[in-house]
């Protein structure tokens, strides 16, 4: 099978009054079929200048530079998948892409839906502008969507989006991102401006969705610990580059990049002392006036000369483990004993 | 099979919880009261204050030598009231010739009724003042919405500049213009066509030639009434639509794959317009009281003009029926607005009053 969504060399900019910023710099990595893949990094690093960018919804004052995104929808059946350059795309092919191959549901949604229309409406419009169900078979889908996100379907179905609290219209914004089974979702920080009870909820309405349906998915967020619970997969993004990708796995219990590592190490654990709780100094670069060689260098306890004047290339610590830094091989010893 | 009959207590503290949980109600209510308001201020301003109208009107009649027996006579019978009475007993009076549609006689056209007098005018001002707010709220919509859509481009900058400058003259100013350039030195127009709300001898009747009678008269007061009050429709459709556009739920419909023409109209149109309509409301008084400056300046012959004419006669019981008549008619286009407002946002439909 090959992978669900390629970016290769992706750049994107925006035009700030301070001059041209690179949000992301010729980011390259794979979705695979089916799998879950986390963003993780901090605010401003660049996720959803990313998510933007792939369904092109980027503001105007942002420009893609250089780079290719190469969507593909296949079936299990091992047929020839249909493949979609999406940078390519303009007017009505952009708009039939959107949602219904890739759907994505923004950070803080909580005013996504049109207020003078009911949730009913919204899964009608959507329906209707790509030319997919209508009448009985809508209702009776968008219905199963909402009791699959664990909603009372027909209370909700009829209801207008300021009815529902803010736990219950993120759930219904998921559900419709399913309506036109879309094999990839993109969830821009589902959770955040949730209490912790609802987003509990969220995540295990997300886990759920993985294990009953087939699509893939990139999970934007920079809480580790649920990116730990539905990821297959972790990047973490810091000033706009995949600094590290590996499999959940590896991230969490061999991370070869300092920043990964002190993004691990500043996770307060419940049986930990509160003197482990190391967070990482500083705080993130200005991107108009970006540091010099490794971004990450005047941050980084490992930074020597070759990091402040160069910067390092993507490498292969293992098969599917990609790492962006000079002194990968000993960063993980020395910093374990920092802690 | 026995029935159980149970009292059923309908008290005036019942009657008032209903009240208040109905938004219908509760506004029919308001604009009652409004109207119910104005009409007592009205008689104790005209009526019982010192020196007030009817006072000064069997005064002047005393001056001109009639006996005070008789003026009071003669004033009674002109405001339809009996001006001996005790003041409870006269408002009472009033308060049900009112209901009744009685407003009392003209002072100067002797012998005229008041309401009659309305009746004459008022269909003009109607006609007038709704059709040039019509147009100007369509118009200023779609305009406005055009320069969001075009935001900073040249069709921007023309259209705002012409709004902002049509915002800052005033209705007087551009109605003198409209005569002096179309009336005078263009001589598109001639003056004395603008003249009255139809032609000498032209009967109302639904016919082409009655309908291109009035539109004949009304075209150049229209076009002072839609350049005078668009300015500001405009500026405030724009920034409304911007707005409008920067929420999520704009971006997500793109998101969506919506077909920009349904995220035009059902997305950013209905929600862009929903604080205009709030305007609405208000701007409906606004226009009113705009007809008594233009209305006698085109010589159109409308409650504005009746009631200018009023003013400089001192015609008390005219003055008092137009500002009654005009408060109703403003309060019940507010109560209009308002229920189409709540029906076109759902938020308010339910909650009455407040999300
Ligand atoms: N509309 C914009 N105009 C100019 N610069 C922008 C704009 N949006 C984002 N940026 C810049 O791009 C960078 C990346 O922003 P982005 O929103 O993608 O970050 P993020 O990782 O999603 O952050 P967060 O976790 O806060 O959502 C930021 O540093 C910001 O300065
Ligand atoms: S390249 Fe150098 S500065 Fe950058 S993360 Fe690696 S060690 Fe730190
Ligand atoms: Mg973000």
């Amino acid at each position: 099978m090959q992978p669900t969504l390629t970016v290769r060399n992706l750049t994107i900019e925006y035009a700030t009054r301070r001059g041209k910023v690179q949000a992301i710099r010729n980011v390259s990595f794979d979705v695979k079929r089916g799998e879950a893949l986390a963003l993780i990094g901090e605010s401003g690093s660049g996720k959803t200048t990313l998510g933007l960018g792939i369904v092109q919804l980027l503001p105007v004052m942002a420009r893609i530079t250089s780079g290719d995104i190469l969507y593909r929808r296949q079936d299990k059946t091992g047929a020839p998948p249909l493949e979609i350059a999406a940078l390519t795309l303009k007017g009505n092919s952009l708009r039939q892409f959107r949602w219904r191959e890739c759907a994505m549901v923004f950070q803080g949604a909580l005013n996504a839906f049109n207020p003078v229309l009911k949730i009913a409406d919204h899964f009608r419009d959507t329906a209707k502008a790509h030319g997919a169900l209508n009448g009985k078979s809508l209702e009776e889908r968008g219905k199963h969507l909402l009791n699959l996100v664990r909603l009372d379907a027909e209370r909700v179905w009829k209801s207008y989006p300021h009815e529902l609290s803010g736990g219950m219209r993120q759930r219904v914004l998921i559900a419709l991102a399913l309506l036109l089974d879309p094999q990839l979702i993109i969830l821009d920080e589902p959770t955040t401006a949730l209490d912790i009870l609802t987003q509990r909820n969220i995540m295990d309405v997300l886990q759920e969705l993985r294990s009953k349906l087939d699509f893939s998915l990139i999970f934007i967020s920079h809480d580790l610990s649920l990116a730990a619970e539905l990821a297959d997969r972790v990047a973490t993004v810091y000033a706009g580059k995949i600094v590290e990708l590996s499999d959940v796995q590896t991230i969490f219990k061999a991370p070869t990049h300092p920043y990964t590592i002190g993004l691990i190490n500043a996770v307060p654990t419940l049986s930990g002392h509160k003197d482990d709780l190391t967070s990482i100094p500083g705080s993130p670069p200005d991107l108009v006036e970006m540091p010099s060689g490794c971004k990450f260098h005047p941050r980084c306890p490992l930074a020597d000369e070759q990091c402040k004047t160069r910067e390092p290339e993507s490498e292969f610590a293992a098969a599917d483990h990609q790492v962006t830094c000079w002194q990968w091989q000993k960063a993980r010893g020395v910093l374990k004993s920092y802690a | 099979m026995t029935t159980v009959t149970r009292p059923t207590r309908f008290d005036l503290l019942t009657l008032w919880d209903r009240l208040k949980s109905n938004y219908l109600l509760q506004k029919i209510a308001q604009a009652i009261f409004v109207v119910w308001f104005v009409t007592s201020v009205t008689f104790f301003v005209v009526r019982a204050m010192p020196g007030n109208a009817v006072d000064i009107l069997i005064q002047d009649l005393t001056l001109a030598g009639v006996s005070p027996e008789d003026a009071r006579n003669q004033a009674s019978l002109l405001i339809g009231l009996d001006v001996d009475k005790p003041l409870p007993e006269q408002y009472g009076t009033y308060l049900l010739n009112t209901l009744r549609g009685d407003l009392g006689q003209s002072y100067k056209s002797s012998g005229l009724k008041v309401s009659e007098l309305i009746v004459q005018v008022l269909p003009w001002t109607l006609f007038s003042v709704g059709l040039s707010l019509m147009i100007t709220f369509t118009l200023g919509i779609a305009l406005g919405a055009i320069m969001a859509y075009n935001r900073d481009t040249w069709i921007d900058h023309l259209l705002s500049n012409l709004a902002a400058t049509l915002d800052a003259v005033s209705p007087i100013l551009i109605g003198l213009l409209a005569i002096l350039l179309i009336g005078v030195t263009w001589k598109m127009i001639p003056i004395s066509d603008m003249r009255g709300a139809m032609s000498p001898g032209m009967k109302p009747e639904f016919s082409w030639d009655f309908i291109a009678d009035i539109f004949m008269h009304v075209r150049v007061l229209l076009l002072v009434y839609v350049l005078s009050t668009i300015g500001s429709w405009m500026l405030q459709m724009k920034s409304s639509t911007i707005a409008t556009l920067g929420e999520d739920y704009v971006t997500v419909a793109r998101a969506r794959g919506l077909t920009d023409a349904r995220i035009l109209t059902a997305y950013v149109g209905r929600n862009a317009t929903l604080p205009l309509f709030t305007r609405l409301a208000i701007s409906i008084g606004f226009a009113v009281g705009g007809s008594v400056l233009l209305e006698t300046l085109f010589t159109y012959r409308g409650v504005g003009f009746l009631l200018a004419k009023a003013i400089l006669e001192r015609d008390y019981p005219v003055m008092q029926g137009v500002f009654l008549i005009t408060t109703t008619a403003v309060v019940f286009a507010n109560l209009l607005v308002d229920f189409v407002y709540g029906w076109l946002d759902p938020r308010i439909r339910i909650a009455g009053g407040e999300q």
